[in-house]
């Protein structure tokens, strides 16, 4: 048996980003705050078995806390299984505000080139809210621009999760990939269902690739509460000549 | 037009380069998982009396390129052929590639090499490749099932995607040309890399520039070495399942430094047997998992200096004796006489990737001699790699021509003697598996 030599560094997966900003503002409070805990719990396992089962991607993961003031609960990108093992409760803050710009501007600063492998997949971005953002005006559109100008963060899939009917408001539909629509969970019961279906987007993105067609398909058989047409875009080679790079 | 210069004066020195050229492509675990061929190709040739060219190129996965694979092996033909009309064009114009003169000028510059390889290569590859993929089209036009994939408007060539990565070795010049994403990596004698390919601020590792593209002639990105002045011991050709399957994210350094020091350690029968490895780890589930293609351009007089021990490389005679894969591949010793064939390439089976042995960095490996000192190997730990004579690796190729049915391979030859691995283009003659392209959905492959 001729030993094989490798040169460079070694070989691993393709890390995929998932990145979690979790609503902690002062009206997630009590009954709410329990189910979004209890919810990212959840969606933990089916990641894991995600994982386990697919070829591509090593998932890792992060958790933005957002009130007043973003802060991130889980920093540094952990394999989500490792998460899983670990998990704490988020706590909301008291009289914390939804001020979603500065958190937008956060998770642009980690998806920045700078801090993101080259050989990274899309990356995944779930936002979990209650209410509308309550940012100074401007704050929230300078924060969204900040995270949609770096290329990561444009061409994340971005899922919304919005905690009773009054929270699915235009600003989400800004924020999320156009594909993709808000997923609603009309009460805290629903919440865990939302981030199972919110798991299974991420999970999909490698298999379908660009075809967020088939991606906003999957969404809607996994969601039945959504029946909405979501745009799918297309990006023809007049319009710059990319192509969309997947495997 | 580039105007070539007038030819030398006949006493002119001539700068001599052979290369050498190892190709291998594997295709991706995810790919195999998704029951969709190996939609990359590679091909290597010779280019004028003492060069080579080598070209990979990696069809566009989504269902929109629904013939990319196709694609991809008519890049690297194409590629190839233009590489060596441009090496025709050059080879009757010795002044470009004269010595420096007394006061240490070159003849020719790597400015004007670019732009040759801008006004004549690029547009040249772009115009058949497009004439090649309509053709295509009228020869065998889109099924109903295909046409159920293309978007509404989408140009014939779409359905073809993919980038190209050329390279040229020519008489003490390196020529790159490059669209879409993918590695050029070269490995000085000194373990330093170049990547002399520029970089494109559009390949955000997101999305990628393509043949297919609006305008791909803007869109390829070209670069000329001059190889006396900054020698190479190698150059690498990889599309980008071999780069997204590096832990490191400035790899090329990595690769480069370990690299320099197999060639000074190891002969290129070795590297030959390596090589499918590497693209079958890259192209793994705990890699990239998408196909991955390399082609790898040693410098012959770098290689002898081991290899030439036992064969005639980096001689003029630049024909290697082909070499099975010692510990994966079973050697299979033919009955039949010997042929006198050149041996072009070899076939290697396709097979799971074996767990490499990483390097430690830029450490020796040593044993223990009897006496406690420390010696220096040069030999890998099975250090015996079976040799075949000529007839059986003929027999080999005659075998891989047979049934084109293995994905991984590696093309192992001198300079220009056609080293087309399994994978790479070769209208006509060898062509890898994925060429009997089927649409998706007959589950086919």
């Amino acid at each position: 048996m001729t030993e094989t030599l490798m040169p460079g560094g070694g070989v691993a997966r393709r890390p995929l980003h998932f990145i979690v900003m979790a609503d902690c503002s002062g009206s997630m409070k009590g009954e709410k705050m329990q189910a979004l805990n209890y919810a990212l719990r959840s969606m933990l396992p089916h990641l894991v078995d995600w994982e386990r089962d697919q070829l591509q991607a090593q998932l890792l993961i992060r958790i933005l806390s957002f009130a007043s003031a973003p802060q991130w609960y889980v920093a540094d990108p952990v394999p989500v299984g490792q998460l899983s093992a670990h998990w704490r409760n988020l706590e909301y803050v008291p009289m914390g505000r939804s001020n979603m710009g500065p958190a937008f501007r956060a998770v642009g600063e980690a998806l920045s080139p700078d801090r993101l492998e080259r050989r990274a997949l899309r990356p995944a971005i779930l936002l979990v809210t209650d209410g509308l953002p309550t940012d100074p005006p401007g704050a929230f559109e300078s924060g969204l621009a900040s995270l949609l100008e770096m290329a990561a963060g444009r061409s994340a899939l971005r899922l919304a999760v919005a905690i009773g009917r009054d929270a699915n408001s235009e600003p989400l539909d800004r924020f999320r990939s156009p594909e993709v629509p808000v997923l609603v969970a009309d009460g805290t019961d629903e919440i865990a269902d939302r981030l199972v279906t919110a798991s299974i987007a991420v999970s999909r993105m490698s298999e379908v690739g660009v075809n967020r067609g088939a991606l906003a398909e999957q969404l809607n058989i996994a969601d039945p509460a959504r029946r909405s047409q979501p745009e799918v875009p297309t990006r023809q080679a007049s319009q710059g000549g990319y192509f969309e790079d997947i495997l | 037009m580039t105007n070539l210069p007038a030819a030398a004066p006949p006493d002119q020195p001539r700068r001599t380069h052979s290369w050498l050229v190892l190709t291998a492509s594997e295709r991706g675990a995810s790919h195999v998982a998704s029951k969709a061929p190996n939609q990359d190709a590679v091909a290597a040739e010779r280019a004028g009396a003492e060069g080579a060219v080598a070209a990979v190129a990696d069809g566009h996965g989504h269902s929109r390129h629904l013939r990319s694979a196709r694609g991809s092996r008519l890049a690297v033909k194409i590629g190839c052929q233009v590489a060596q009309e441009l090496a025709d064009r050059l080879g009757s114009a010795d002044a470009i590639f004269a010595q420096p003169d007394a006061a240490g000028t070159p003849a020719a510059t790597a400015e004007e090499l670019t732009k040759l390889a801008e006004e004549f290569l690029v547009p040249a590859v772009v115009s058949r490749w497009r004439d090649a993929v309509l053709a295509d089209v009228k020869a065998e036009p889109f099924t109903e099932a295909e046409q159920a994939l293309r978007h509404a408007g989408d140009d014939a060539g779409i359905a073809y995607g993919s980038t190209l990565l050329l390279a040229m070795v020519l008489r003490g010049w390196l020529i790159l040309a490059q669209i879409g994403d993918g590695d050029v990596v070269g490995v000085q004698a000194d373990g330093r890399a170049i990547e002399p390919v520029p970089a494109d601020p559009q390949l955000d590792g997101l999305v990628t520039t393509s043949l297919c593209g609006a305008d791909p002639r803007s869109d390829f990105r070209v670069a000329a070495v001059d190889t006396t002045q900054h020698p190479l011991l190698a150059v690498l050709l990889a599309t980008d399942g071999y780069g997204n399957a590096q832990v490191v994210d400035r790899w090329a350094s990595a690769f480069s430094e370990d690299l320099a020091w197999m060639l000074k350690d190891r002969d290129v029968n070795w590297l030959a047997s390596q090589l499918p490895s590497w693209a079958a780890r890259c192209a793994s589930s705990d890699g990239s998992a998408d196909d991955t293609t390399v082609a790898l351009l040693i410098s012959a007089a770098k290689a002898g200096q081991r290899a030439g021990q036992d064969s005639d490389v980096g001689s003029e005679e630049t024909t290697i004796p082909a070499v099975p894969h010692a510990g994966t591949v079973p050697v299979q010793v033919p009955a039949a006489p010997p042929s006198t064939e050149p041996v072009t390439m070899r076939q290697l089976a396709h097979r799971p990737a074996p767990e490499p042995v990483m390097l430690e960095r830029s450490t020796p490996r040593r044993k223990t001699t009897p006496a406690g000192e420390q010696a220096v190997s040069h030999e890998p730990a099975t250090t015996e790699i079976p040799k075949v004579r000529q007839g059986q690796a003929g027999d080999d190729r005659k075998r891989d021509s047979g049934h084109g049915g293995d994905l991984g391979g590696a093309g192992l030859g001198g300079a220009g003697l056609g080293g087309a691995g399994p994978g790479g283009a070769g209208p006509g003659g060898d062509e890898p598996p994925t060429t009997e392209w089927r649409p998706p959905g007959t589950g086919a492959r």
